[in-house]
């Protein structure tokens, strides 16, 4: 029957639906395994339970494992149980953000994700003291790579990632090293490459930019771009671009990073990478092997050196909302970030320590990659944070310079600058109703001229705030798209300040006329 | 414009025939879209209709129903417990207790924060004891238009139900007034596997379809009206809420300057639509063409060239199309050969992927060898299945070969493939594999940076979709890509079904 079937098909569903109900107040499941937990840390006779995914890179997947269970060995306090899945530290970052819920507990990934991550929600704040414990501990480049909006988010685990220069030995002649178009000519004569991601990747690309003293800076309050720096637009960036001009239009040109590009025909005889190629390159290279910092390229007869973005590697423990689990959480990662946990990463697969002690050691200041790296670094820009899109627009450049060849003009090349700072202008576009708002602003409400307050706006175009207790002596401001552009005061556009001559409950009421310009403040007591 | 007589039109040279009948479709476009309108409103008065007519009956069977009846709007079910059908009535009264508690527990507050989409983002607490930041998540947007969709599709199976409920009293009226007997339970059961049973079979399909359908259809049409990106995932950082069609405007309105979506969009739809056009019809012509050639008579090792073929099938393209991209790149064996022979130097080595116009035409080729092996078989297939005596008898005429290609087996093709052609034209512009694993979608272009991420030369909608929800997170202008893409093609499949012989008539070919 037809209504058997729809009654049938209904019955389905419904089963389905309440086999999921809301949560009425914050998540019930979290709270009851909180009570569990208190419950059994009280008894202290069985130990807690607590179970971690945690993804790593796949080359250091089995050592993860190791020192994990070490870990557990020496806390008999926890039953834990860990899963290790090796998860490239760039996918980890994009995994996370897909699915936080399903996401790893603990997870490694670079610092270029940093931001994305924050945003997500993906990552806990270590707590104040371990905070401490990892500024004690930690350089001041892995320090500052976990920062975000002032605040550390993640625990460094590496101190190494840059780069630098791999070289053919049997190619480059030393006396080459440090100059640019010596080395493509090198490269040419050898018929061999020069590999560096100048067209795919804006953190190689950066690399000249910040080499002529460029500077591309980002404020961000949480979620949102407050205000940047950027001058690649600029003399200096033009310059840059010049450089990058050479670079991409040299018959040696390959966009690569991938230590095959020394296998690959033709081979590069040049490898602009970070250490984590190194023991690739050495299998190919062997006693070839050079590693060196980046060279220095001239432009209208000054010489600039190739700059870099100096980096880290960190380790993020995702919100948990058992606070039990959190500290232990927290606990696995200041391990896997201490000094016994970085030596032996470096003892295995050679990650430069972010450890003070661990980069101590004779061992790492032999290793040839990290001594290049260390000598880049004097010309290193720490990597702060940059909004996804800038990763995006910055790339384009390279494909840009790639794309107009090498008979392109200066104009061209400012062309192409130009159209990279428009695509950066644009992403600080705000919505239309929020620019076309008014607030008030002030020291209000206990504010300090950080927050700004609604206003509401009635048809006849009248904006209201709400009631407000306001003291006498307080000031305030009125203006328009949380932005300074358009703004009122006491005595008109950009005056100065209102000031509040008694206490009471007031509404502001901003009466706009023809004009901004024209509007009108009133404070309307209650 | 005037309509010629056949004869007339049989006179007139091929050039002009095109022109007539272009003419014909241009002309004729007013009238047809005429007639779109006119069969739109009158769907529309029929639904207005039938909805009149649904009230008036379920009032009417309320005024004149016995007691039994009218108990049953409001307890479902009761009419048929009554009169004997216990199973039906059972069935229809545990679905209502199902859907009050449903809406009690929990259906209300899905619909309730339906319409904001939640209301409280997570919190975060720092826990002195533990030294630690601790999170508390409250609403979650993605599980409350979820489940806020599957309330309402409730609600409307419940009303459609108790629609059902009232129907079937009165036809039990109707049958016990006529003084024949009603059907019992078990009567029920049997038909379920006899006279219903296609509903039986039905069920289970039709349930998969909702749910990993339609569900999931409707689901992203929605997202297209939130602002769901990376800043308001929903769960753990802020909750999205209702925009209404900002998102749908970033699509329609041209703004000046490079970096803006719906310029973008408009660049990667025509080369989409380019691509689609060559990748389909260059596969389809070469595919006959290989298959013409192997089936020629006196050609040997007939199946080993098949088997030769059909191996770029067996071998997944995840593996082939990644090697067949490094083999092209400039470091990679083909570069490398080319310089050994010393054809080309390290200065003119060929930019198959950094030169975007070579990149588009290295995509096109590159499907070419991995999409005629496909053509070839469903040709062979339906080369052999032409009659030979059609070509004996073009051949005692005096065609020639190409006459007998032209003539013969070209119509035939076109007429048996020409459904084939469409969907696997669809199925181009939604070709994700070819463009994302050869080129990822480079050479980047600068002028396609845009507020929903950035793209390169060979993306198609769909790369470029795959992008700006993976790497950007932006699902609000995916879903709006989504929903074009969708527009593109039901638009394009429309069409091209409407003017297909094959679908006018089946006994047309001759």
């Amino acid at each position: 029957m037809k209504k058997l079937l729809s009654v049938f098909l209904s019955f389905l569903m419904v089963v389905s639906l309440s086999a999921c109900r809301p949560n009425e107040e914050g998540s019930t499941e979290s709270e009851t395994t909180e009570e569990e937990t208190t419950e059994e840390t009280s008894e202290e006779t069985t130990a807690a339970e607590y179970s971690f995914k945690v993804w790593c890179a796949d080359n250091v997947v089995d050592l993860t494992k190791s020192q994990l269970d070490k870990f557990a060995t020496d806390h008999p306090e926890y039953a834990l149980t860990f899963t290790v899945e090796a998860v490239g530290e760039n996918d980890a970052a994009t995994s996370m953000i897909t699915d936080v819920e399903a996401g790893a507990d603990i997870y490694s990934f670079a610092q270029d994700q940093l931001a994305r991550l924050v945003q997500s929600n993906a990552l806990a704040k270590p707590g104040v003291k371990a905070s401490e414990t990892i500024n004690a501990e930690n350089d001041a480049s892995g320090i500052a790579a976990a920062t975000f909006d002032k605040e550390l988010w993640a625990y460094p685990l590496t101190s190494d990632n840059g780069y630098f220069m791999y070289y053919d030995k049997s190619v480059i002649s030393e006396e080459h090293l440090g100059d640019l178009t010596a080395i493509l000519e090198d490269c040419v004569a050898a018929n061999k490459t020069f590999a560096f991601e100048g067209t795919t990747s804006a953190w190689y690309i950066a690399s000249l930019f910040f080499g002529t003293g460029c500077v591309s800076e980002w404020n961000m309050n949480g979620t949102d771009i407050v205000s940047y720096n950027d001058t690649f637009n600029s003399e200096e960036g033009l310059i840059a671009a010049k450089g990058l001009k050479e670079i991409v239009t040299s018959p040696a040109f390959t966009s690569s990073s991938g230590a095959d590009a020394f296998s690959a025909n033709p081979a590069a005889a040049v490898l602009v990478s970070g250490t984590w190629a190194y023991s690739d390159v050495e299998a190919v290279l062997g006693d070839n092997l050079g590693a060196a910092e980046l060279p220095s390229f001239t432009v209208d007869g000054n010489t600039y050196h190739m700059g870099s973005f100096s980096g880290n590697k960190l380790i993020g423990v995702k919100p948990q909302t058992d606070a039990e689990k959190a500290a232990v959480a927290s606990q696995i990662a200041l391990y896997l970030t201490g000094e016994e946990c970085q030596s032996e990463r470096f003892d295995a697969v050679a990650w430069g320590p972010s450890n003070k002690k661990a980069a101590d050691s004779d061992a790492v200041k032999a290793n040839p990659a990290l001594v290049a790296l260390a000598a880049q670094n004097e010309y290193g820009v720490p990597q702060g944070q940059y909004p996804g899109a800038w990763w995006d627009i910055g790339k384009a450049i390279g494909s840009a310079i790639f794309e107009l060849g090498a008979d392109s003009t200066d104009d061209d090349l400012k062309g192409v600058l130009q159209s990279y700072s428009d695509s950066l202008a644009s992403l600080l576009t705000v919505d239309p109703e929020v620019a076309r708002a008014w607030t008030v602003i002030g020291s209000v409400q206990g504010g300090d001229w950080s927050e700004d307050i609604e206003m509401v706006e009635d048809p006849e175009g009248t904006w209201t705030t709400a009631d407000l207790d306001l003291k006498a002596g307080e000031e305030f401001k009125v203006r328009q798209g949380k932005s300074w552009d358009a703004n009122l005061g006491s005595d008109g556009a950009d005056g100065a300040n209102f000031v509040v001559e008694e206490d009471g409950t007031y509404q502001i009421q901003l009466v706009v006329g023809d004009d901004w310009t024209a509007g009108t403040v009133e404070l309307i007591k209650k | 414009m005037e309509k010629l007589s056949d004869l007339e039109y049989l006179k007139l040279t091929k050039a002009q025939k095109f022109f007539y009948r272009l003419k014909l479709l241009i002309t004729g476009f007013p009238s047809w879209l005429l007639g779109l309108g006119k069969a739109l409103l009158s769907f529309l008065k029929n639904i207005i209709l039938n909805i009149k007519n649904e009230f008036l009956d379920i009032f009417l069977t309320f005024k004149n129903g016995d007691f039994k009846t009218k108990l049953s709007y409001l307890f479902m079910g009761f009419g048929s417990i009554a009169r004997g059908q216990i199973l039906r009535g059972l069935l229809f009264l545990i679905f209502e207790i199902v859907f009050i508690f449903y809406m009690i527990s929990s259906g209300t507050y899905w619909l309730n924060k339906l319409m904001t989409l939640g209301t409280k983002g997570p919190q975060e607490v720092y826990n002195e004891k533990l030294d630690q930041y601790v999170m508390t998540y409250y609403d979650n947007s993605f599980k409350i238009l979820l489940y806020g969709i599957l309330t309402i599709i409730f609600i409307i199976a419940f009303i459609y139900t108790w629609r059902l409920n009232i129907k079937q009293n009165k036809i039990s009226e109707a049958i016990i007034k006529s003084g024949k007997k009603l059907k019992s339970s078990k009567d029920d059961l049997r038909s379920l596997v006899d006279d219903q049973f296609h509903k039986t079979l039905l069920a289970l399909p039709l349930t998969g379809i909702i749910v990993f359908t339609a569900l999931p259809i409707l689901f992203m049409i929605l997202i297209a009206f939130t602002n769901f990106d990376a800043n308001h995932n929903g769960y753990s950082n802020a909750l999205f809420t209702w925009v209404g069609t900002s998102n749908i405007n970033q699509l329609v309105t041209w703004t000046s300057g490079s970096s803006n979506f719906s310029a973008t969009f408009g660049e990667i739809l025509t080369w989409t639509l380019i691509w689609a056009f060559f990748a389909t019809f260059t596969n389809y012509f070469l595919g006959i063409f290989v298959a013409l050639m192997i089936n020629k008579k006196g050609i040997m090792f007939k199946k080993l060239w098949r088997t030769i073929l059909v191996m770029t099938i067996a071998i997944p393209q995840f593996i082939s199309l990644l090697y067949v991209s490094k083999m092209f790149s400039n470091n990679g064996i083909i570069n490398g050969w080319l310089m050994d022979w010393g054809i080309v130097g390290l200065d003119s080595r060929i930019q198959f992927w950094e030169n975007p116009t070579l990149a588009r035409i290295m995509v096109i080729l590159i499907n070419i060898w991995i999409g005629i092996p496909y053509l070839m078989l469903i040709a062979t297939g339906i080369l052999l299945n032409i009659p030979a005596d059609l070509y004996e008898s073009a051949k005692i005429d005096g065609a020639s070969t190409l006459q007998q290609f032209q003539k013969i087996t070209l119509p035939y093709m076109l007429f048996i493939t020409g459904p084939y052609l469409l969907t696997s034209f669809i199925g181009n512009i939604n070709n994700f594999n070819v463009i994302f694993l050869l080129t990822g979608g480079g050479p980047t272009n600068q002028a396609y940076t845009t507020s929903g991420g950035s793209a390169g030369y060979t993306d198609l909608l769909i790369t470029w979709l795959f992008k700006i929800t993976t790497v950007d997170s932006n699902y609000k202008l995916a879903a709006v890509i989504g929903i074009a893409v969708f527009v593109v093609c039901a638009a394009i499949s429309l069409f091209v079904y409407n003017i297909l012989p094959s679908m006018k008539n089946e006994e047309e070919f001759q």
